[in-house]
């Protein structure tokens, strides 16, 4: 066995272990006497037919109402090139995904609550709500997903259009649908996954008896109504619902890579000014803007002395920092380690073993991190009290969540570098620290930032596996947010919200750029 | 003296399409090989270089066997038609990785890289990076760092494929010196014929993963009765 084969088996042995047996102990229990899957009681009841219905019919309205919006927008951006701010629009479409769910929400309900700047109706708890939540995360993933098969169209294809004298419609059908039907189903299919294992949205915004996803109904069986074997159930349900929709996507192949730095860099095709583009451009900035400013205008009229006098505060931003930066490192270290021997077995011609490796460390796009949280407690409540090892497991679970974007953010770098360099390196013995510190650190420590600042602010701002494990004495911010928001304590909300988007910001650009360091010429 | 001798090699694990090479080049020689794309050229380079395992034969230098060496241990430098360098270290590293990838030189090896370096006309750009040097001077640094290795066997995987026919024929020159000079045995992968004939006395036919003809370039360029060469030259 060679020296990178050894580090990226015992990350498999690990994810198997944190990920299988869990698994294991979940369906042992779910197969109880009342419970078992074939058990035609436990379907019939109008519970799980609610909460299953209520999954699947949110997730579709969702995918909808954030994708087609989404085409219309990135064609926008697409045909308008020279639009001012271009850039800077499509970061700021950037930061939905690092943004705290919790904080959207609030910055959503701000916006469009019944006493926000545009009240949508009496109240946005409810389907309603969760559908503008995911549309503010969604449909900017969305277009910048679907931007990328716009700017792939050649540009002789655009002289070509023009010479041939197509107009608008004629341009769309031979041109850009084509480029388009390649990416659509799998943007599709992510945002559908996403907003079926979406929880932190629907708990906030939803959870009542007419709004509850199977991902909020696992986390109230285990944590209110103490329904363990309900939970089990739950989860496999869930879980077979995503292994579902990640068949399919596997069947088409077209799952897309969720993209972390998309290039702004605009395409060559030059446009006249469309009032109807530029309209939509404004349009949907102010729709990912308008949340994030509301927050911070609420907050600047917070009661912040009394927030930050709060020890309960410091003690939630000490929990979040060390579940960020710990969640980072152990993905970051996993993800190095599967990818370096990935992209050693694909220099060796072995690219279907290298491909299996990639996709083990994705896996939780398959099996979902409450699903895991539930089988982890299922699995380790006889043996230990879970809630005195509740960092351990919440650094465990976030850190496989931030998996699958170190394995997108340093695998194509990875794979370039070893592509490139690999012969030779085996020619100069350049081996082991060595490669590290000449090759690998200066090429690819952008990458390698980038992956650690997601990871750490996506674990900072998760509100997933903290709700079903935390304690009041080891809450994170955002579920200090949650508790505050419980206790009708909106305003401290509010200002522990800023205080916490500050933080995960923040923290993004310190890891960038600590560990990514200045651009090489 | 470098000596093939039935050296094996497939892709398939079930050895289906196995290559089979017999071949020796002598100190002080530049052997070109040419053939279609796809006939085996570069795989022989990676066996000898040690990238790939052979499943049978020998590679001897000098009588002494060094098939089962890893690539680092053999005797082997190898420039490619790019990535030679890496591009974030300046010159004087990239060369200095040649003798010791920790970096730590003594003051006799550092004065070795900056005499290669001189040699090869790279006396004044020892602190610039590669993004900044033309093609040429980046091979250049690439034999310098052949030169530092003091390694026998030198492999040019179409190393010059990239350059105008002025440079490249410098190139060779300057191999050609190199290989003389240190009694290295070479061998050069190219498409172009042309520089067969001006690198090597001998030149080798690779076709379907065999050496199919070892004549003197002359002889395989101008009258070699094989259809493949013809066919491959375009003189059929």
């Amino acid at each position: 066995m060679n020296s990178r084969a050894l580090p990226a088996i015992l990350v498999l042995a690990a994810l198997a272990l944190i990920v299988v047996a869990p698994l294991v102990s979940l369906i042992r229990l779910g197969s109880l006497p009342g419970y078992a899957p074939g058990d035609l009681e436990f379907w019939r009841s109008a519970y799980i037919r609610r909460v299953l219905g209520f999954s699947l019919w949110q997730a579709l309205l969702s995918t909808l109402c954030s994708v087609l919006p989404a085409i219309l927008v990135a064609r926008a951006f697409a045909l308008q090139p020279g639009f001012p701010a271009r850039a800077l629009i499509l970061r700021l479409f950037a930061l939905p995904l690092v943004v705290p769910a919790v904080v959207a929400v609030m910055g959503v309900v701000s916006v469009y609550g019944s006493d926000g700047w545009l009240p949508l109706g009496r109240s946005l708890y409810g389907l309603g709500g969760i559908l503008l939540a995911h549309v503010f995360f969604n449909l900017p993933l969305a277009v910048r997903l679907l931007l990328p098969h716009w700017q792939a169209i050649p540009e002789r294809h655009w002289q070509l259009a023009a010479q041939l004298g197509m107009n608008g419609w004629q341009r769309f059908r031979q041109l850009e649908w084509p480029a388009l039907r390649e990416g659509l189903p799998g943007v599709l299919l992510l945002v559908f996954m996403l907003c079926l294992t979406s929880f932190a949205v629907v708990l906030t915004l939803g959870g009542g008896p007419r709004s509850t996803t199977l991902e909020v109904a696992i986390y109230q069986s285990l944590r209110f109504d103490f329904e363990p074997v309900r939970a089990v159930v739950l989860a496999l349900l869930q879980l077979t619902l995503c292994m579902l929709v990640a068949g399919l996507a596997l069947r088409l192949q077209r799952m897309p890579e969720v993209e972390i730095a998309v290039d702004t860099a605009p395409s060559n095709f030059a446009a006249k000014r469309q009032p109807l583009q530029l309209i939509l451009i404004l349009g949907a900035s102010l729709f990912v803007a308008m949340p994030l400013i509301s927050i911070l205008i609420d907050s600047l009229n917070g009661p912040w002395a009394g927030v930050f006098v709060n020890t309960a505060l410091w003690r939630a931003v000490g929990n979040s920092l060390l579940i960020g930066v710990s969640a980072a490192l152990v993905a970051v270290t996993a993800g190095w380690f599967l990818l370096h021997y990935s992209a050693s077995l694909a220099v060796q011609g072995r690219s279907t073993r290298a491909r299996l490796i990639e996709m083990a460390g994705s896996i939780v796009y398959v099996v979902p991190p409450l699903v895991v949280g539930t089988g982890l407690f299922v699995l380790l409540s006889p043996h230990v009290d879970v809630f005195d090892w509740v960092f351990a497991l919440v650094i465990t679970v976030n850190a496989l969540m931030g998996l699958p974007f170190v394995m997108r953010a340093l695998g194509p770098a990875m794979r370039q570098n070893h592509a490139a360099y690999d012969h030779l390196c085996q020619s100069l013995a350049l081996t082991g620290w060595n490669r590290f510190r000449y090759l690998e650190w200066p090429l690819l420590r952008r990458p390698l930032g980038l992956a650690s600042a997601l990871v750490a602010a996506l674990a900072m701002g998760d509100l997933g596996v903290i709700a079903l494990f935390g304690t009041p004495d080891k809450a994170t911010l955002t579920l200090l947010i949650y508790q505050q928001l419980g206790a009708y304590l909106i305003a401290e909300a509010t200002v522990t919200a800023l205080f916490l988007l500050i933080l995960c910001l923040g923290l993004f650009w310190a890891l960038e750029t600590l560990i990514g360091g200045r651009r090489h010429a | 003296m470098l000596d093939i001798e039935a050296l094996e090699f497939s892709y398939d694990a079930d050895g289906d399409a196995l290559m089979r090479f017999d071949l020796d080049v002598a100190d002080g020689e530049v052997l070109s090989l040419i053939g279609p794309s796809g006939s085996g050229k570069s795989t022989l380079l990676n066996l000898i270089a040690g990238f790939h395992r052979a499943s049978g034969g020998q590679i001897r230098l000098d009588g002494q066997a060094i098939e089962s060496l890893p690539p680092a241990q053999r005797p082997v430098s190898i420039v490619f038609q790019q990535h030679n360098l890496f591009p974030h270290l300046d010159v004087y590293t990239n060369v200095a990785l040649g003798i010791d990838p920790a970096l730590k030189l003594t003051p006799a090896q550092t004065d070795s890289v900056k005499q290669a370096l001189d040699s090869l006309g790279l006396g004044g750009l020892q602190r610039r990076k590669p993004g900044g040097l033309s093609g040429g001077q980046r091979q250049r640094v690439a034999l310098a760092r052949v030169l530092v290795r003091r390694r026998k066997i030198l492999l040019l995987d179409e190393a010059f494929a990239a350059l105008g026919p002025a440079q490249r024929s410098e190139m060779i020159e300057l191999v050609k010196t190199l290989v003389r000079d240190n009694a290295m045995c070479a061998l050069l992968v190219s498409h172009q014929p042309q520089d067969a004939l001006l690198a090597s006395e001998r030149t080798a036919f690779v076709f379907e993963g065999r050496i199919a003809a070892l004549e003197t370039t002359a002889d395989l360029l101008e009258r070699s009765p094989l259809a493949a060469v013809r066919e491959y030259l375009g003189s059929a």
